[in-house]
């Protein structure tokens, strides 16, 4: 029993370890950075959709500004996915 | 399947002892996109060439359609009438070829440009040059230098990395979006569902985020611009 | 010249420059071909609809300043009838006040005439009265003279007389 988890232990090299670090923090990485983005484009659409409900005939210049903010706000979100990218494909 | 995920076939050219490196499918995939939006331009031009009815052609709607978009939507946001009518084939070709770039990836054998970081990130310093150009230009060179220490002088280096961050998370936004949807796309029909989901995530990635982030690709390009003129 | 497998985002390379190259020669080529004939083709049809907005809108007040002439004509009409009629009424009620006041003269003319004459016949009738009364004085008295008269002769005799004046006078009345 003792001899086996020394050889499972013994088994595992620090490529190994690197290996899953590198899925570990991708996935903290795209779970942690999507959370931001994700709540400031709900912020954005939420209000957007106010302004709509409260003027609804300038709906076309809302909604133009609202996909401008949202893609800006989406920013954080594509870096955390770009850094994801390079830590599975890359690194 | 997936040991190629991610990775591109690199042509090296060898020019004397130097070695010039292209992505082949991006460049042939740019080629597809530049053929298929001067065939379009082609044919447009042919119903424009009739005269002028009572009422237009099918082909005369269309381009009166597509002006009023390219016009309404993303050069009537310009600052002056003036900037407008200037760059209004620039900001459109952008918007056609991104448009056009990206929607290419629903056809089969066929692959987004887009999803190069080579193509995007060329498309945004372009933008960044053409916003510092018209700068400069409008502003003249000293109100164009005051420009980067305002408010305080010493803001310069936030300056500096703020109008470097543009172009940046300008190209990393596009690519981002396009190389997350081919990657998820992959990954979804090689290991998990094989039928009728990719083909539904395939439409949505591909027309519909691509018709967006298209989109957005020009209507940042025309906010950097105007804010680069305007400041 | 050779093919191999790259690293994906760190393989900025030489694609990047053919690109840049690529997007001119589209853009010039879209300008050419696209953006230059779309423009000039909605500036011409611009052109067309506001000369035809322009020709529409002269057609527009030329019906306008028409519609106000023959208002105006239409209302110098009714006036002018309303003044026809006007003067119409006043002729046809001077006409019938006047035809009024003849016919009332007329026919207190005929009135007096009608007294007149009524008059001429009573004083004429009542000479012929007197006369017959003077008769029939005459008529009793002869009798009388004749005869004795008892009293109730002479009753009877007064009663017959009165008979026959009354029926005289009857008669003559009418």
């Amino acid at each position: 029993m003792l001899q086996d988890t020394q050889n499972v232990v013994s088994g595992i090299s620090g490529a190994d370890i690197a290996t899953a670090a590198k899925y570990l923090a991708a996935g903290f990485v795209m779970a942690i950075g999507s959370i931001g983005s994700a709540i400031g484009e709900g912020l954005v659409a939420a209000h957007a959709l106010d302004g709509i409900a409260r003027q609804p005939e300038m709906e076309g210049a809302l909604m133009r500004t609202m996909v401008v903010g949202q893609a800006i706000t989406e920013s954080t979100g594509i870096y955390s996915l770009v850094v994801a990218i390079i830590l599975l494909l890359v690194v | 399947m997936l040991e190629h995920l991610g990775e591109k076939l690199i042509l090296h050219v060898m020019i004397g002892s130097f070695s010039l490196r292209f992505d082949l499918v991006t460049i042939i995939m740019s080629w597809v996109v530049i053929v298929l939006l001067v065939v379009l331009a082609l044919w447009l031009r042919r119903g424009l060439r009739q005269e002028i009815e009572e009422k237009p052609n099918r082909i005369q709607a269309m381009v009166d359609a597509l002006v009023d978009l390219l016009k309404g939507q993303l050069t009537s946001s310009f600052a002056s009438e003036k900037l407008a009518r200037e760059l209004f084939p620039f900001i459109s070709t952008l918007f056609l070829f991104v448009l056009l770039s990206n929607w290419l990836s629903v056809i089969p054998y066929c692959d987004s440009p887009t999803k190069d970081l080579n193509v995007t990130l060329s498309l945004a310093l372009l933008v960044f040059f053409v916003s510092h150009w018209f700068a400069f230009r409008m502003k003249g060179g000293r109100r164009y230098l005051k420009g980067f220490i305002e408010p305080y002088p010493f803001m310069l280096p936030l300056n500096i990395v703020g109008e470097i961050a543009k172009p940046v998370s300008h190209a990393f936004r596009l690519f981002g979006n396009i190389f997350g949807g081919a990657i998820l796309l992959a990954v979804v029909s090689a290991e998990l569902i094989p039928v009728v989901v990719p083909a539904a995530l395939n439409a949505f990635f591909g027309l519909f985020i691509g018709a967006i982030q298209a989109f957005v690709f020009a209507m940042l390009a025309v906010a950097y611009i105007n804010v680069a003129v305007e400041s | 010249m050779n093919l191999e497998w790259g690293k994906v985002v760190t393989s900025l390379n030489w694609t990047f420059v053919f690109n840049l190259v690529n997007f001119a020669i589209l853009l010039y080529l879209l300008k050419r071909l696209l953006f230059k004939p779309a423009l000039a083709y909605l500036d011409r049809r611009r052109e067309l609809i506001a000369s035809r907005m322009e020709s529409a809108r002269a057609d527009e007040e030329k019906a306008a300043r028409l519609a106000a002439e023959r208002t105006e004509v239409l209302k110098t009409a009714y006036e002018q009838s309303r003044q026809i009629v006007e003067k119409t009424h006043a002729q046809a009620e001077e006409t019938i006040v006047a035809a009024k006041s003849e016919a009332k003269q007329d026919a207190e003319r005929i009135l007096d005439d009608a007294r007149m004459q009524i008059e001429q016949e009573r004083a004429q009738m009542e000479q012929e009265l007197r006369r017959a009364y003077a008769e029939i004085a005459v008529l009793g008295a002869s009798r009388v003279l004749n005869r004795e008269v008892k009293l109730e002769d002479h009753r009877r005799l007064l009663d017959e007389l009165l008979a026959e004046i009354g029926e005289e006078a009857l008669r003559m009345e009418q």
